[in-house]
């Protein structure tokens, strides 16, 4: 049940037969988070956190074409359903992006469902709430018409 | 990017992308086709030309602008970056977690 009305930008899912607490720990242990984080080509992940809200944390890739640091603070904390944190990186441009992790129990699985919303610096400065939330489906919409008018 | 999203965020600016996709259009075109001044019109083209997103062809005293998706085209690629990013790393937490190789399905 996903009663939260938001406009995703990047979601992405997935069940995992493992309670939602140990999935949720192994998003805030540096230990844990460095074995796993590994996405594409990265060969070693460093891990430093702060795991409480307004603390910080920064994560390091290591890849073949050099390593790729990932800096962030976390906004919420709830132990074992939610996770928010913004995320920077030389990808993202190096200014805010926010991360929700939720961990939605099924039986004796979990789903979790990241959600990650590109900030844009523009409309931070002057956001009110959600103001920035679809803009990204709004270019992605945009550049559906843009395609199909080609 | 910044300059792209804060140009897309405005509901006229994109519906004169929309309009643009359709055909090139001159600005007193465009002017036309929208209940706004023609100085507001011209306002929020510089804006869009600003971005990169719309190009300006003079001919003669016709200002022609037509539509440069380019840009648009680099807000995708974030969005295809990240979803593949969090595929993966989900992909590794289930592998981490339940100690075997996950297939590599994973929904959307």
């Amino acid at each position: 049940m996903n009663a939260v009305a938001r406009v995703p930008t990047v979601q992405v899912r997935r069940e995992i037969a493992a309670p939602a607490a140990e999935l949720f720990d192994a998003f805030l242990d540096p230990d844990k988070l460095s074995v796993w984080m590994r996405p594409g080509d990265t060969s070693r992940t460093d891990a430093r956190v702060d795991p409480r809200v307004g603390g910080a944390f920064e994560i390091v890739m290591h890849t073949p074409k050099g390593s790729v640091p990932h800096t962030g603070a976390y906004q919420e904390i709830t132990r074992p359903r939610r996770l928010v944190f913004t995320w920077n990186s030389p990808y993202a441009g190096n200014h805010g992006s926010l991360v929700t992790v939720d961990f939605n129990p099924k039986g004796n699985s979990t789903e979790v469902v990241i959600t990650h919303e590109r900030l844009p610096s523009e409309e931070m400065a002057t956001a009110h709430t959600g103001g920035w939330t679809s803009i990204l489906e709004r270019i992605a919409g945009i550049f559906a018409e843009v395609r199909a008018a080609g | 990017m910044d300059r792209v999203l804060g140009a897309i965020a405005d509901p006229t600016r994109r519906a004169i992308l929309a309009r643009l996709a359709e055909s090139d259009a001159r600005v007193t075109e465009l002017a036309s086709a929208f209940p706004i001044s023609l100085n507001s019109v011209s306002k929020h083209v510089r804006k869009l030309e600003a971005a990169g997103l719309v190009r300006r062809d003079v001919r003669g005293r016709d200002h022609v602008l037509s539509l440069n998706a380019a840009p648009l085209s680099e807000a995708a690629d974030w969005i295809a970056h990240y979803q593949r990013f969090w595929e993966e790393s989900l992909a590794a937490l289930d592998e981490f977690t339940t100690g075997k190789k996950p297939n590599r399905r994973s929904r959307k």
